[in-house]
């Protein structure tokens, strides 16, 4: 395992081997026998989880949860759980009221699960650092929270009512950046963006209101000397360029996405990149040998920047 | 009657764990009072046989998709309200349904069913590989 090899990965750096990250979240409650919503709910659980996949995997990274919910749970969202998947929002306080009429307050260490986090990462970021691996922050990126806090009329409203919508993003952006602040706090050595439903939208959508949103994370997580990533999932071929030029020392793509395309981009504008290992078809279907995939990804992404990675 | 209504069949990874399959979902689930009395609707999620043999059925390209009527009509774009009801009208069974539909343009989203309505949709219920 090798933390700096994925840190110098993500910052666009040439490496000897290319590193690796499993994505585990929920999986690594399925690998020690609990329920997904049990462990997400208790420290000494997420921090075994977490520490007995990296072992498992012989991971140079890994994050603490994969969780998009937290941040909207620390801000006023319900949760529905799932004994084998991450909880989902059911409701959205600004669907009919901006922040100010809602009275939403940006999250501190007490907030939701945060105090759950803060256990676990303490628990497990001193057997990570025995094994070399790094902790990795993992934060809900401001279009994601912005549809969680408001519903999909968001995906509406960046277009016939941009005002609610700035309103509802740049909430969001506080939001993300007070979270990447906690991760900081907690040891987190790569902190990343995960705004999946930022694929959903046109290029010009994405520089309007995501762009300008992660500014003030990304800010925190180079003040405090640590590394960046942003993730998105999905067909995110009309964002991509705009992906790379986010601010960010590197991203991460999913499995629809070709890698040689990817790596392209990346390279061009000098930053790091990860995926593509097929989540679905070959992890989860075995339609494809998942084998044959990683030899596939690990040709394509080469050693300069590349990270490998489920997408 | 079935044939009465239009059919939308949404293809996705899991609406539970990617959140872009989920607010394709919502799109739906959010659909006001008169509209869910002219739609029928499914998650089809590709975690199971059942998911993928719709996907190859509707020849889906991406991960999440909004099929009407069998067109793969939003791929990996969540979509207007508007959008959805044009969409929706232009393929309605009938005259007076798209008529009825195209009324409702200026309705917006509805907030308060979409458990209930994603309940009936067998959102989230079908995400694992046996089931």
């Amino acid at each position: 395992m090798a933390k700096q090899l994925l840190i110098d990965a993500i910052r666009g750096k040439k490496t000897p081997s290319p590193p690796w990250v499993p994505y585990a979240g929920v999986h690594c409650a399925f690998l020690i026998g609990e329920p997904a919503d049990k462990m997400l709910k208790d420290p000494e659980l997420l921090a075994k989880g977490v520490t007995f996949a990296a072992k498992r995997y012989h991971a140079d990274g890994i994050p603490l949860v994969f969780d998009l919910s937290v941040e909207a749970n620390s801000v006023g969202c319900d949760l529905k759980w799932w004994p084998d998947n991450v909880p989902s929002v059911t409701n959205h306080p600004l669907s009919d009221k901006s922040v100010a009429e809602a009275g939403l307050k940006l999250p501190t260490k007490e907030s939701g699960r945060w105090p759950i986090l803060f256990e676990a990462a303490r628990l497990a970021k001193p057997q990570l650092e025995q094994m070399d691996c790094a902790l990795m922050g993992l934060f809900c990126g401001p279009l994601t929270l912005a549809s969680h806090l408001a519903g999909v009329r968001i995906f509406t409203d960046v277009y016939k009512n941009k005002e609610k919508a700035h309103d509802v993003l740049k909430f969001a952006g506080q939001v993300g950046a007070r979270a990447a602040q906690l991760y900081a706090e907690m040891g987190a050595d790569i902190i990343a963006i995960v705004d999946p439903v930022a694929s959903q939208i046109k290029d010009a959508t994405f520089k309007e209101f995501v762009h300008p949103y992660c500014q003030d994370a990304i800010k925190v997580i180079n003040d405090a000397g640590l590394t960046s990533s942003f993730f998105i999932c999905g067909d995110a071929t009309k964002v991509l360029e705009s992906v790379a030029q986010v601010g960010t020392h590197g991203f991460a793509i999913d499995e629809q996405l070709n890698l040689n395309f990817v790596r392209d981009i990346a390279i061009k504008h000098k930053v790091g990149f990860g995926g593509n290992l097929k989540l679905t078809l070959a992890l989860s279907l075995g339609l494809l040998s998942p084998r044959e995939d990683a030899i596939v990804s690990l040709a394509a992404g080469g050693t300069t920047g590349y990270c490998f990675a489920p997408g | 009657m079935a044939g009465d209504k239009i059919h939308i069949d949404v293809l996705t990874l899991d609406s539970v764990q990617c959140a872009a399959c989920g607010y394709m979902m919502e799109s739906i689930a959010a659909l006001p009072d008169d509209v869910q009395e002219m739609i029928e609707y499914k998650e089809w999620s590709i975690k199971n046989k059942e998911g993928i043999g719709k996907f190859l059925e509707l020849k889906g390209k991406v991960l999440p998709t909004i099929c009407i009527e069998r067109d793969l009509v939003f791929p990996s774009i969540i979509p207007q309200y508007e959008e959805l009801i044009d969409e929706m009208a232009k393929r309605a069974p009938n005259e007076a349904m798209s008529k009825r539909i195209q009324s409702l343009r200026d309705k917006g989203f509805q907030f308060d069913k979409i458990q209930e309505n994603l309940k009936k949709a067998g959102a989230g219920l079908k995400t694992r590989a046996d089931s």
